[in-house]
Parts: C-alpha cells; sequence; structure tokens
C-alpha cells in the first residue's frame, strides 16, 4: 500500500446495483444456459438427451421467472417500470434489455408449454395432483412440431439477445476498468451455461433419475467444457493484462492486483473452476458436488463482477467497504428472491414432477 | 468578487448581473493563451466552473452550502473537499495536507446520458447536465458510468442525484452555493461563452496549467483547475479515507 498519501477526508458512495442485481444477473444467466441445454433433446431429438433437455426446461422457466422479479426490485423506482417502454433509449443497452427480457420470456413459455403439453396431460390423465389444472394447461396434450420449433427459434433469438446486452450492459461501463473488459461477456455467458449444467444435475439428483449414470456422464462432460473453457477465457484475461497487449485489461488488472481480498478472490474463483473441470472430466459420476461447484462458481463470479467491482472508488484511494445489509437491500433480498424461485419451482413440479420430467416415469415429449 | 453566473439566465428582474459585475475591479491579468474548452454556441451562456486549488482552504463551507441548499439525506454530498495528508520529503515537516475540491464535472461529452435507458439525464443547452426527476427509475446505470463517482443514488427520493450547478438559482440570478459560500475564493464560475466574464479570463490566463479530472476519459468537463497535481487527476493511489460519511438508511 502507497502510504505517502493518506486519504484523510472523503465521501462513500454506496452500491448503486444492489444484491438484486447480482440475484438478477445469475438467475437469468441459468435461465439462458438452461435454455440451450433443453434444445439437444427437445429440438434436436438427440439421443439420450430427453430427460436433460426436459430438466434443464424446467430450470429455464423457474429461473426465468424468478429472474425479472429480482431486477424490478434492483429499480429503485419499480413503479415506473414502464417508462422503459415509454421512453426508449436506443443508446443504452439496459433500454434494449427491457425489450430483450419479454422476447425471450414470451418465447420461452411458449416453447416450454408446447414441449410439456404431452406431459401435463400425461399427469392429468394419471390423476396426480392438480391433475385438473394440469389437465386445463395441456389444452387436449397435442403435440405440435412445426409451433415447437417455432417457439424454439424466438426463444432462441431472445436468449441470444439477452446474454449480449447482459454482458454488453456492463462491459461498456468505463468508468469501471474491472467492467470494460471485451472477455467480460463471454465469461458471463460461459458460467451461465456452466451454472445451467450444474442446476440440471441438481433437478437430476432430486428425480428418480439419480442412478442413470449416463445423464449424469453426459452433463458432466458439457460441464467439463465450459470449466476448461471458463479457465482458458481467465488465462487469456491474465495474459493481457500483464502483458499489456491490451490496455483495458491492463488497466482492470491494476485496479486490484495488489489488494490481498482480490488476490484471495482469484484464487478461491481459479480454484473452484479448477476443482469442478477435475472433478467433472476425472469423476464424472459426482453430479451433486458439481452441481454445486458450479452453481457457486456463477453466483460468485457475479458477486465478485457487481459488488466487489463497485467497492472500487473511481477516483478516490483504498476501498469502499460494503456490509451486506440484512433487510430488503440485502439479504433479505437474497433470500425472498430464493424464496420465490423455490415456490415457483413447487408450483410447476406440482403438475410437472421431476420424475416425469427426467423420463423415468410417463413418456417423453 | 469571481464570477458571473446569470449574464444569459432567465432573471426574473431583468437585471444583468454582468453589468453589475463588470463594476468590479478583478485582479487576475489575461495572458492571451489558448482556451482549454469551448462552448459551441457564443449566444448562448455554457457554464463551467474553475476550481483554483491554490486558494481552497479545505474548510469545506462549499460542502455544507450545497447540503444546505440542496436538502442533501444524511450522508449523501453533492460536493466535497476530498482532503489528503502527503509525505514530504523535501520539507522540514513530515507531511502536507492536499485539497481537492469534488462535484459533477458537467462533461461536454457526458458518459452518463447515452447509458440512461429513459432518457432521464440530459445535457442542456447551456452545458448544465441535469436529471429529470420525474423520469428517472432510479436504476443507476448513470451512477456506473460517471467516471468521477459524483452520482449517487438519494435514500429521500429514490433517484439518481448529483450536483446541478445550484441550476434553480442560475434561473433566479444567483450564484451556485458553493461559489457563494467558497471561502478563498477558489470556486470560479460563469459563462465560458463570455470572452469578458472572469471565468474565461481567469482559464486564458491560466493556460496550461488548467486541467481536468481523468482527461484520458475524452468526457471534456466543464469543471477546470488549477493546481491539479498529476497523481490526483484520477484514482489516488494511497491509504484508504480515514473517515468516510456513510448514508444511514435502513
Amino acid at each position: 500500500m502507497n502510504t505517502a498519501i493518506v486519504e484523510t477526508i472523503n465521501v462513500t458512495r454506496e452500491v448503486a446495483w444492489l444484491p438484486w442485481a447480482v440475484s438478477y444477473f445469475f438467475l437469468i444467466g441459468l435461465s439462458y444456459g438452461a435454455f440451450l441445454l433443453s434444445l439437444p433433446g427437445i429440438v434436436l431429438r438427440r439421443p439420450g438427451w430427453e430427460g436433460i433437455s426436459r430438466l434443464a426446461l424446467l430450470g429455464a422457466l423457474v429461473c426465468g421467472l424468478s429472474a425479472p422479479v429480482a431486477l424490478l426490485a434492483d429499480l429503485h423506482q419499480p413503479g415506473r417500470f414502464w417508462h422503459f417502454y415509454a421512453y426508449f433509449s436506443p443508446g443504452s443497452w439496459m433500454s434494449w434489455g427491457a425489450f430483450f427480457i419479454p422476447l425471450y420470456l414470451g418465447g420461452l413459455l411458449l416453447y416450454a408449454w408446447l414441449a410439456f403439453r404431452p406431459l401435463l396431460a400425461a399427469h392429468g390423465r394419471e390423476g396426480g395432483r392438480l391433475a385438473g389444472v394440469a389437465r386445463l394447461l395441456a389444452y387436449g396434450g397435442l403435440e405440435s412440431r412445426s409451433a415447437l420449433l417455432g417457439a424454439a427459434l424466438a426463444a432462441l433469438l431472445g436468449a441470444l439477445l439477452v446474454a449480449l446486452y447482459t454482458g454488453a450492459e456492463v462491459m461498456v461501463v468505463r468508468a469501471r476498468p474491472l467492467w470494460h473488459t471485451p472477455l467480460l461477456p463471454v465469461q458471463f455467458a460461459l458460467t451461465a451455461l456452466a451454472g445451467a449444467v450444474g442446476l440440471t444435475l441438481l433437478f437430476n439428483r432430486f428425480s428418480a433419475g439419480t442412478r442413470d449414470t449416463a445423464t449424469i456422464r453426459r452433463l458432466a462432460g458439457v460441464l467439463a467444457a465450459t470449466q476448461l473453457a471458463a479457465l482458458l477465457t481467465g488465462a487469456l484475461w491474465l495474459v493481457m493484462g500483464l502483458s499489456g497487449l491490451a490496455p483495458v485489461h491492463a488497466e482492470a488488472l491494476a485496479q486490484v492486483a495488489d489488494l490481498p481480498g482480490w488476490r484471495l478472490t482469484a484464487a478461491w474463483a481459479v480454484g473452484a473452476t479448477v476443482l469442478t473441470w477435475a472433478l467433472a472430466a476425472l469423476r464424472p459420476g459426482s453430479g451433486l458436488l458439481i452441481g454445486l461447484l458450479a452453481l457457486h462458481s456463477a453466483w460468485m463470479m457475479r458477486w465478485t463482477v457487481f459488488i466487489g467491482g463497485q467497492e472500487v472508488p473511481k477516483t478516490g484511494a483504498g476501498l469502499y467497504s460494503y456490509q451486506l445489509p440484512l433487510g430488503p437491500e440485502g439479504l433479505l433480498g437474497i433470500v425472498g428472491t430464493a424464496g420465490l424461485w423455490v415456490f415457483i419451482l413447487v408450483l410447476l413440479t406440482t403438475v410437472l414432477p421431476l420424475d416425469r420430467l427426467a423420463g423415468t416415469r410417463g413418456h417423453g415429449a | 468578487m469571481k464570477s458571473d453566473p446569470s449574464t444569459r439566465a432567465c432573471s426574473p428582474t431583468g437585471v444583468s448581473r454582468r453589468n453589475f459585475l463588470r463594476g468590479i475591479p478583478v485582479l487576475t491579468a489575461a495572458a492571451a493563451l489558448p482556451a482549454p474548452a469551448v462552448a459551441a454556441s457564443a449566444d448562448t451562456p455554457h457554464w463551467g466552473m474553475l476550481v483554483d486549488i491554490r486558494r481552497c482552504i479545505g474548510c469545506q463551507a462549499c460542502t455544507m452550502a450545497c447540503i444546505q441548499e440542496n436538502a442533501m439525506p444524511e450522508g449523501s454530498f453533492r460536493t466535497v473537499v476530498s482532503t489528503y495528508s502527503v509525505a514530504l520529503a523535501d520539507s522540514a515537516q513530515p507531511a502536507g495536507t492536499y485539497v481537492l475540491p469534488r462535484l459533477c464535472n458537467h462533461c461536454d461529452k457526458p458518459p452518463c446520458v447515452p447509458v440512461c435507458p429513459v432518457g432521464a439525464t440530459f445535457k442542456r443547452g447551456d452545458g448544465v447536465v441535469l436529471v429529470d426527476a420525474e423520469r428517472c427509475v432510479g436504476c443507476g446505470y448513470c451512477v456506473q458510468a460517471c467516471p468521477y463517482d459524483a452520482r449517487f443514488i438519494n435514500h429521500d427520493t429514490n433517484k439518481a442525484d448529483k450536483c446541478t450547478f445550484c441550476a434553480h438559482r442560475l434561473e433566479a440570478g444567483l450564484l451556485p452555493a458553493c461559489v457563494e459560500t467558497c471561502v478563498g475564493g477558489a470556486r470560479v464560475f460563469g459563462d465560458l461563452n463570455d470572452p469578458q466574464g472572469e471565468l474565461r479570463r481567469r482559464l486564458d490566463a491560466a493556460g496550461v496549467e488548467t486541467k481536468v479530472l481523468k482527461p484520458e476519459q475524452r468526457t471534456a468537463p466543464q469543471v477546470f483547475y488549477i493546481g491539479l497535481e498529476e497523481r490526483f487527476a484520477g484514482k489516488v493511489v494511497g491509504q484508504g479515507s480515514l473517515w468516510k460519511p456513510r448514508a444511514s438508511h435502513a
């Protein structure tokens, strides 16, 4: 630390993007990642992917439906959300995002409904919990391949645009060197996909498909690939920062390289990624553990970027200290979002039980 | 007297403050040096500020005046005088004090404006960057985009907040509160388009000594400094604050 200058008076700027934002970026990332995982089994009909894709689609739905609530809560004027549509500002990625989110969610809901109609009808026929509701939702239970493909295409476009805007929105902030690197959107996307694999592994663990080692191995293979890609991207980030090839990376690195807390965080992130990769590649049967590790990394990456990034003053010396408040702007917000997530999961799995989705009961989509 | 804000502002009385100010002798000798930043049109005012750090005594009278004038919530500041203790190598004293008044730079290329998703933040024709409180959704994107940490979310209004150059006072033909109260005469406010105004003349006289914060950001700040040391122009490398007031919202 340079003690030649000691800041004796300055102000603390509080974080403007609260843990609500972390929750949003985490959930929307998991959602579009899980949606992409749903494509091989449901759209491409790749053998062995049916159960994985249905579980992933459930994850995409649960995360996709809860994410916008967290986003809305991060606005300090949530009642004015309609201003996004009344005052479109094409120069702002956030403004575009307000249109990409409904495109993605609309496509996702339609795609999921078309994919799950036969399962809902089966649930209604077999007289499970809320069978009447399932019958109603199935609306005949017919399968329409062309409609499914059309909805999948709309959702895919929406998912890609959401992935683009969530990365670009943060990347363009030149005032925060840690955010202003072209690799940030790539890192967001990779950790989102890895987290989605983790979530699918988690769902698989709690379904009757637990002992289906082929499913776990298949997912572990995808997870290992994402972890390797994340490590390579991280290495590229570091090399560009250390070598000075890219001034923006050098500036980002210079901001935190000397800070012990950031060094520990970096070591933790690399360690967790290496461990997840090693377990996924060498012991692919450890489904629950690698799933949780991947989810942890996806959350940690976003927490570090958003909360950690806002702890770095733009002009002042040292760091702003952040302590997680216990109220809605902190812990309660995170717990509340998690509660909403669980509620939606319970609601959906009542008419679409995990066992049925995993393909161990009833028939596939 | 050090400023002339209302020359072309809408003064309800119709009295030109510039005429009043012109009658007062100024001490600064005007040297014909290149202008550091000039507004587009000479027909309209383009408000700017010069902070002469050599004159600042770090009394925080500007900080307090701003808080009172703009009813800032506890722990929120539109301006502050950042104060540093600096080790001295070539002096009998072990350390000296460096002060740096900070506020919104009312940039000519404000990065806070394009990111706003609802067009609530904008740059007015007279150069003042403002927030339309009726439109702001409190998303905080502008807070992130500002390279000077000049913006924050006001916990009383739940909207983006920042220095307005006391726009309401300008309209009434008054100086910004921080300028009015500055004990050492360190803050000079005025119309950058007015070649006879004190601000313009002081800037021209200072020439290359005039600097801005974070020039590499290419935001074209309209708050200029005399006496700004290089190591304080960007993010200061040193030990963190000993005293940082924090908003106490629950």
